[in-house]
């Protein structure tokens, strides 16, 4: 009989569960499992949900005003609403301190893909070259999570990038701005292929545009950043609760997992738990365990869990993210327009930058200012807020940012590591950049910036803003695939090399990262690896 | 904390300076719950800073030059901090939202003349706003010496 405990409900967990599930095992999730509240006014369109809401401060402000971005504040363009602290709220058992690194965890259900923007990139062949199995493999399950989660998207210019997969739903209708800019490409579309090594074409987005498996299609709400409250954007938390009302599923929440325990021919045997209401500790009979908590969770739980079984813990090189810039823009034609609020608030567009090593891409994500709260951008004109206020709102529907993505590589001095603490364990992330970043953001940036102009935008000087490692949340690295027997590596199945019957389905195996968001090639590859799982178990 | 009667009129006052409508008790109502929640205020919030607050709410005609010398030489003081977060309070509740962001109506020329317009205007708003500014500071400075 089949059975596996995975660790963590995130994009990866319950992506290697319902594979597991529909091929018969017997699956039980481990997970700390904060859950969100629930929608307010679900069927209620942005401004609708303004009228109607009896709290409208309290809802998107905060109760404490926590939401409200004060002059001089440290932050983003945009504020972080108030009812998706859930995700990142931090674990008082889960330790962690970082040098060149802003880590964010979390703890919810679904993981950290409640929060993303849908991106849902898969990889080039050239970017899977050093993972140890054929690209078709992984190919098969983009498809396969496709059907599940419901992708978006157009066979446009970005092909060449971002390849087709099956399964691939039409894209939702385009805000006017978007559609002025992408009009503006195909008038300038050689100059920026041939001159520029630029290419545009509609993003691949996880939301339905139709009507499927008790899920609704977007019908332009507005209120995608502010969670969708009809869940046409896809999060795990979706996945998880279909997961629920299976039969050979079981769901242990409210439990935080402390380490693996292995006998003496390396092979794993237990998973030691914590319940968190009450402190007491548990453990779990297993001959499987599948770590997906992220990176840097899953990092520590196997340091910890190394610790315990061999006396001392090991350094996990090797972590990556995706560096970030902010790039605002402002779409002339677009000015003294009416911004629209009930369209689909992320990314429709995206630009692809062709490098001198294809490998080396920059992927760009546009996204037009809709209905983020506007107090942060008006308080940044350089005028008094009665003038500011007049710009802006003839300005608003022009307003655009993109985001551009850096691809990174394994290196040493990128690393976790564990460190005592009291009567525990704490993680240490350490990052370095890598030293030819400057060089390479400084000469993306210039073709962005050239590349928008041609569009009919200007970048207004000095406002590009470089995210700190750690903020886009795309870790990866620190256990990779690998074709060769290693310590500290795992096999193409995800099964590590030290712990036998331990496996990882999360980020931690990827030997590369290039500059996409990875959460879809999470998804794909746990559904992979969850494939082979079941094979070797048959 | 100033009183609640002297919050709802610089609540009024600062309403009107950002062109929404005036008299919204929910507005007022979420103004003074952010000061009682101690999201106004910093421990570093000076004397100076309170006293242009002060003659702001009692001058509403001078909110504006207080503000474009706040927005040089005091971003994170106390008047711009309230400004902001009426500007928050007021882009969430409508009619507000619509009455701050609904585009004018000109000609992009006319928009490009204007922003120029605005340049000029915020300069002279700078010049009487360091005026007005002036006394107070020194009477700040003088109060902190004695």
């Amino acid at each position: 009989m089949k059975r596996v405990v995975v660790v963590g409900s995130g994009a990866s967990g319950v992506h290697f569960a319902q594979t597991a599930l529909e091929r018969g095992a017997y699956v039980t999730l481990v997970d700390v499992g904060r859950t969100a509240p629930a929608p307010v006014l679900p069927d209620a369109s942005f401004a609708r949900f303004k009228r109607e809401h009896d709290d409208p401060a309290g809802y998107f402000l905060g109760r404490k005003f926590e939401a409200v971005m004060f002059p001089g504040a440290k932050g983003e363009y945009y504020g972080f609403p108030p009812h998706k602290g859930f995700i990142f709220a931090s674990l008082e058992r889960f330790r962690a301190r970082a040098q060149g690194f802003e880590p964010l965890s979390s703890f919810a259900r679904g993981g950290l893909a409640e929060a993303w923007t849908g991106g849902a990139f898969p990889f080039h062949e050239r970017e899977l070259r050093d993972f140890p199995f054929d690209a078709r493999e992984l190919h098969a399950s983009y498809g396969t999570v496709a059907r599940r989660i419901g992708v978006s998207g157009t066979d446009d210019d970005l092909s060449r990038f971002t390849p087709v997969h099956e399964h691939l739903a039409p894209s939702l209708p385009l805000d006017a701005h978007s559609r002025s800019l992408l009009a503006r490409y195909g008038r300038e579309r050689e100059r920026l292929n041939a001159g520029l090594g630029v290419w545009m074409g509609r993003t691949r987005a996880a939301v339905r545009s139709d009507e499927r498996d008790g899920r609704h299609g977007c019908t332009n709400l507005g209120r995608c950043l502010w969670s969708c409250p009809r869940e046409a954007l896809y999060t795990p938390s979706i996945t998880l609760r279909a997961l629920l009302k299976h039969e050979r599923f079981t769901y242990l929440d409210g439990r935080f997992a402390t380490r693996i325990e292995a006998d003496e021919a390396n092979r794993v045997r237990r998973l030691h738990l914590v319940e968190l209401a009450t402190g007491r500790p548990e453990t779990l009979e297993a001959s499987s365990i599948v770590l997906a908590a992220g990176t840097l969770a899953s990092g520590k739980l196997f340091l910890d869990s190394l610790r315990a079984h061999g006396g001392r813990a090991p350094v996990l090189e090797g972590l990556m993210d995706n560096r970030q810039v902010l790039v605002p823009y402002i779409h002339l034609p677009m000015l003294r327009q009416r911004y629209e609020p009930d369209s689909y608030q992320y990314h429709q567009l995206a630009l692809g930058l062709e490098r001198e090593d294809p490998r080396h891409y920059v992927h760009g994500l546009v996204t037009t200012l809709k209905t983020a709260l506007i107090h942060p951008i008006v308080q940044s004109v350089p005028f008094d807020l009665k003038s500011a206020l007049w710009i802006f709102r003839n300005a608003h529907a022009a307003l655009g940012i993109v985001n551009v993505n850096f691809h990174d590589e394994r290196r040493a001095e990128c690393r976790l590591e564990l460190e005592s603490d009291g009567d525990g364990s704490r993680l240490l992330v350490r990052y370095e950049p890598a030293r030819e970043e400057p060089e390479r953001m400084r000469s993306a940036l210039g073709t962005v910036r050239k590349a928008l102009w041609k569009l009919g935008c200007i970048v207004p000087p000095g406002m590009a803003h470089v995210r700190p490692m750690g903020a886009s949340v795309h870790y990866a690295g620190t256990v990779p695939m690998s074709a060769q027997a290693r310590p500290l590596a795992t096999s193409p199945d995800g099964e590590s090399h030290d712990l036998r019957g331990l496996f990882f389905a999360d980020g931690s195996t990827f030997p590369f990262l290039p500059a996409k968001n990875l959460t879809f090639t999470l998804m794909a590859n746990a559904e992979r690896i969850a494939r082979r799982w079941c094979d070797a178990q048959a | 904390m100033a009183e609640r009667s002297e919050l709802d009129r610089e609540c009024d006052a600062f309403a009107r300076y950002l062109g929404a409508s005036v008299g919204d008790g929910y507005v007022r109502e979420q103004y003074w719950a952010a000061h009682a929640a101690g999201a106004v205020e910093l421990p570093s919030t000076t004397s100076f800073e309170r006293a242009v607050v002060s003659l702001a709410r009692s001058v509403p005609l001078l909110v504006r030059p207080l503000d474009a010398h706040a927005r040089v030489f005091s971003n994170g003081g106390l008047l711009r901090r309230k400004l902001v977060l009426l500007l928050a309070i007021l882009e969430v509740r409508a009619p507000h939202d619509e009455e701050l962001d609904t585009p004018t109506g000109t000609s992009v020329p006319g928009m490009f003349l204007r922003m120029v317009w605005l340049g000029l205007v915020f300069g002279v708003l700078l010049a009487c706003g360091m005026l007005l500014s002036l006394p107070i500071w020194l009477a700040s400075r003088l109060g902190a010496s004695r």
